[in-house]
């Protein structure tokens, strides 16, 4: 008995091993490759010296750090309080069978289909003061300094939303389908009216959509980096310089590979734990994934 | 150590699964890593800067060397700021190419304490008929520790002011002097509608140029000396925190173009806001007249006007001093293999300044490093401009290298950076001062 | 489970025929904020797609939102002699590259984590699970460091490479749920064929999980298409760019041309756009790779 079971253990396990072998590469090393070059000094073209807490103390006591990460924080509660619920009224709209709402549901759903480069470029043309969209059509209003100090991070924030709105107003459009009609009649037979159906039986039914929605969009926007290296490297000045931006700066603009590894760690353990954290309060199992910047 | 060589092993396993499942890889034979081949004269590779008109100077250059059997180089353009960093993870990477560009100084010197350059000292020395058609000058900005690892090439860039003419005729005033008549047209051409400054603010080495000439004017050259040499609070001296003061004065009376923070120098759409009326001045490299030549020829035959940076009022800065690079410098890369450093050694002899080159540079409106270029100038229908760079980069007391450059690569970052915020009023002089302080 | 969602489905069927959630009177403020969020869609499409089509001259002095009469093809052709063509290939060589490898190895190891046991495969789970959440930017300085020891640097398998090791952690867990799905009984009958595990799983699970299949390889192929940051650090030669890293670079040296910078945005999309118009359910699924669920 015992010995069957074992024969068929051992073919089942090496199955696992090419994938295994590659994730551990490529994604685990990597991972304690980050936190051991965090203890190193290295300017990326000479030699890796050991630095101790060196490079952890440098990049405590920059205020940049402080200034990235809360930016970065302002980008997840922002990201999450816009999006959020444009989401799920576009989701819960387009879930309605009405003809019109299908075909609309074509056009919202083609920003899906631009890289976050396309989408950089497009808006940083668009937005560009003299010869852009408001320049262009000489409407004062319009022909604000959109990639200036004071308005490069709210507007990167919108041009975010633009490009994930969609994406998560399909998972509530699928959330909001599978919600049994009888509810809905239920209610009307109680003399509800839209508004208290909307917040009554909907909302609460999407509770697991939002969970998942929620974890997706936290954990995206922490490592989010193409748009925004592409529409302002993360500046002007540092106006846009989240998180991965500030590693790669450091990392790639001022040689200090040390120091990027140390905001690297700061990413990985912010990133599990909120994925650990959302999933706590959601009180569901493990389905969180991982959206590497669509 | 043996982490990198446990997971090395492991890495080759994964590699080979890899490379199994995707049946086409195509390796790179532009930056071959010393599969030189025998007898026959090899190859080299290069990467130069994209952007007319030293694009094709370079690659017509390159064409003709080819042509000459001894050797073949293979070159490859990138933009300004994407090279900056690219090179350096090149050269990381252990794939630099065989040519490696640059503007010398502190960048030059951390490759070259890091062992990525050849020196070259020796080798010079056996060549000297060869280096004696340069300048002297700019020989010091491509040696460190008293070896040579660059070799001078292109234009002699000096940073100067341009001036669209028709618009100062447009409003009647006449171009600046001092500062004072600087800020003057400030107000009269904002007074008109048109910008006053052109500037490519999102590429900060164009906001750098305007303090390097105010730390000089205002307390000369010891200003920065004193950085280089890395003197304690250097950044908070009373000549800086003036210079920055008044950049700021310019900024707040709309000196510079609305939006200039977003305009970047790499593909000159600075130069486009002076060429089509847009702005009626500007600060920049001498480069700047080829590139607005190559751009608008039109523009540079009537309306184009240039001259020194101003004056300051008070300043002990000899105002015939200059800022901006004395040359790029080309140096070899150290693990580049024996044929491919034979090569490169080949094109700076033979390939690099031909008479058809020096030609070239000089019709486009640049002052080639080399003696020679000296009587062509006379001859070259860029003659007024070309004589103005010339008599300024020869009789300059003082030539100060981009700062960018002079520097090493964390400090020069943390300029750049503090810069967009000075020049984008985030920080204030002292913050300034404060910051750069912290890099010493 | 199925019966109820069969009546569920039966009974929005029948919902369409009132035409809305129940409720007789046609929703205008939905309608009114669903128009608008189309025109805060569609602008932007708009204006790429009209200036790919003008000249430099004319945009300039032009009205930006206006039609271009007589269209020209002129940013286009400037996009093509510039190498897009070899973007294209790289890109198409990544994604396949990439997608081949993960879904192969992702339904390897699901089916050896859901028919197995022990602790060498629960372990194995465990670990992929954890790597949902490792952020994929936050590990690009030692990839550089090992690709480069590799000798791989400045080569496509040095994008692959990455892209198939962190696909495997999401591709497992979807491809694992479908299996779970499958009833135990067709196993074990074909058990009792006498075939062995290799055999049942890719003459029996295979096809069956094959909706999961094509889902995981969409949202990879996706992915690897779009990828930016290990394309930017680990390639350099301009023959090896991808498409979003092409476009960038083009941008960075024609910003002035605007018309050619967004005709190139409109190449880089066109082969999504076609899949999109082929097959927009698929694509859409494949988005949501099964988040839904």
């Amino acid at each position: 008995m015992a010995s069957a079971t074992r024969s068929r253990d051992t073919p089942l396990a090496v199955l696992v091993l090419p994938s295994l072998l590659i994730f551990v590469s490529f994604a685990v090393v990597p991972l304690f490759g980050v936190i051991a070059l965090s203890f190193t000094k290295w300017d990326g073209i000479g030699a890796i010296l050991p630095n101790g807490l060196g490079s952890w103390q440098q990049v405590l006591a920059d205020p940049q750090t402080w200034a990235s990460l809360w930016l970065t924080i302002i980008t997840m509660t922002v990201t999450w309080a816009i999006q959020t619920p444009l989401s799920i009224l576009l989701g819960t709209f387009l879930a309605g069978h009405q003809r019109y709402r299908g075909l609309l549901g074509v056009f919202y759903f083609l920003p899906l289909l631009l890289s976050s480069a396309a989408i950089a470029i497009a808006f940083k043309s668009l937005f560009d003061p003299n010869f852009g969209l408001g320049a262009g059509l000489h409407i004062p209003l319009l022909s604000q300094d959109w990639l200036g100090v004071q308005l490069a991070f709210p507007v990167v924030l919108s041009v975010i939303a633009w490009q994930f709105i969609p994406f998560h107003t399909l998972l509530y459009q699928g959330g909001v389908r599978q919600i049994p009609v009888q509810l809905y009649e239920a209610s009307q037979i109680d003399g509800a009216n839209r508004f208290q159906q909307f917040f009554h039986i909907t909302l609460p039914q999407l509770k697991y959509t939002i969970i998942t929605s929620s974890t997706l969009m936290l954990v995206g926007s922490l490592t989010y980096f193409d748009l925004v290296f592409v529409m302002t490297a993360g500046g002007p000045g540092n106006a846009t310089r989240i998180l991965p931006l500030d590693m790669y700066i450091r990392g790639f603009r001022a040689n200090q590979m040390g120091a990027a590894s140390v905001i690297a760690v700061f990413l990985v353990v912010l990133g599990l734990g909120i994925a650990l954290g959302v999933q706590r309060l959601g009180g569901r199992d493990k389905t969180a994934s991982q959206l590497e910047g669509l | 150590m043996t982490h990198l060589s446990a997971f090395s092993r492991r890495g080759f396993l994964a590699a080979g699964a890899g490379i199994a499942a995707v049946s086409v890889v195509g390796c790179s034979s532009s930056t071959a890593t010393g599969t030189g081949s025998g007898a026959a004269p090899g190859k080299a590779s290069m990467w130069g800067l994209s952007g007319q008109p030293n694009e094709k100077i370079l690659t017509d250059c390159v064409t003709a060397f080819n042509t000459m059997g001894k050797g073949t180089v293979d070159v490859t353009f990138f933009q300004n700021d994407a090279y900056k960093q690219k090179i350096r993870t090149a050269v990381g990477a252990g794939e630099a190419p065989t040519l490696i560009y640059g503007w010398g100084g502190g960048i030059l010197k951390g490759y070259a304490d890091a062992g990525q350059v050849l020196d070259l000292t020796d080798w010079i020395k056996t060549q000297s008929a060869w280096k004696a058609k340069f300048f002297d000058s700019p020989w010091g900005a491509g040696t460190s520790n008293g070896k040579i690892f660059g070799v001078p090439t292109n234009n002699t860039q000096p940073i100067v002011m341009y001036y669209n003419k028709k618009l100062f005729d447009q409003v009647g005033a006449s171009l600046p002097t001092t500062w004072d008549d600087v800020m003057k047209l400030v107000g009269t051409f904002n007074s008109k509608g048109i910008a006053p400054f052109s500037l490519g603010g999102g590429s900060n080495w164009t906001s750098m140029m305007w303090l390097e000439y105010l730390f000089d004017r205002i307390g000369g050259p010891d200003v920065f000396s004193n950085i280089y040499a890395g003197k304690k609070d250097s950044w908070g001296d009373a000549s800086a925190l003036k210079a920055y003061k008044m950049v700021q004065d310019l900024v707040d009376a709309n000196g510079f173009i609305k939006g200039f923070m977003s305009v970047t120098a790499d593909s000159n759409a600075d130069l486009a806001l002076l060429y089509t009326g847009k702005a009626a001045m500007m600060l920049h490299g001498g480069w700047a007249y080829g590139a607005i030549k190559a751009a608008q020829p039109d523009f540079v035959k009537t309306d184009l006007e240039f001259g020194g940076f101003p004056s300051v009022p008070g300043g002990t800065g000899d105002a015939k001093n200059i800022v901006g690079n004395p040359a790029n410098y080309w140096s070899i890369s150290a693990k580049a293999s024996e044929a491919e450093q034979a090569v490169a050694k080949s094109w700076l002899l033979d390939g690099m300044f031909t008479d058809t080159v020096i030609d070239a540079f000089i019709s486009s409106g640049g002052v080639p490093v080399v003696k020679a270029a000296e009587s062509k100038i006379a001859n070259s229908e860029n003659k007024a401009f070309l004589s103005f760079i010339y008599n300024l980069a020869t009789s300059a007391p003082n030539f100060q290298q981009s700062w960018d450059q002079a520097l090493g690569a964390t400090q020069a970052e943390a300029l750049l950076n503090n810069i967009s915020q000075l020049f984008s009023k985030q920080i204030g002089p002292d913050q300034f001062a404060t910051n750069m302080n912290a890099t010493l | 489970m199925t019966d109820v969602k069969q009546a569920s489905t039966k009974k929005i069927k029948s919902v369409r025929d009132t035409g809305s959630r129940g409720v007789g009177k046609p929703n205008f403020l939905a309608g009114f904020f669903g128009w608008f969020w189309l025109a805060v869609v569609i602008i932007p499409i708009y204006y790429v797609v009209v200036t790919s089509l003008k000249n430099q001259g004319d945009y300039f002095t032009g009205n930006p939102l206006a039609l271009p009469i007589p269209p020209t093809f002129e940013p286009y052709q400037e996009v093509f002699a510039n190498k897009f063509g070899t973007y294209f290939t790289n890109s198409v060589i990544v994604a396949v590259g990439a997608v081949i490898p993960i879904v192969l190895f992702a339904f390897m190891a699901a089916y050896g984590i859901v028919r197995g046991n022990g602790r060498f495969l629960k372990f194995s789970n465990g670990l992929f699970l954890m790597g949902l959440a490792i952020p994929i930017q936050a590990t690009i300085v030692p990839i550089y460091l090992m690709i480069t020891k590799l000798g791989l640097y400045d080569t496509l398998p040095a994008i692959i490479l990455p892209a198939i090791a962190f696909g495997q952690p999401l591709s497992i867990l979807i491809i694992a749920n479908f299996i779970r799905d499958v009833p135990k009984e067709l196993f074990e009958s074909m058990r009792l064929d006498g075939l062995n595990d290799w055999q049942i799983m890719w003459r029996l699970a295979f096809p069956l999980t094959s909706p999961a299949l094509v889902t995981v390889a969409i949202y990879q192929g996706l992915n690897a298409w779009n990828g930016f940051l290990f394309p930017l650090i680990l390639t350099q030669s301009p023959d090896k760019r991808t498409m979003p890293l092409g476009l960038w670079a083009f941008q960075g040296e024609y910003t002035v041309n605007i018309p050619a910078v967004l005709a190139a945005v409109i190449v880089s999309t066109v082969p999504i756009l076609v899949l999109y118009v082929v097959g927009r359910r698929q694509l859409l699924s494949g988005l949501t790779a099964g988040v839904g669920k």
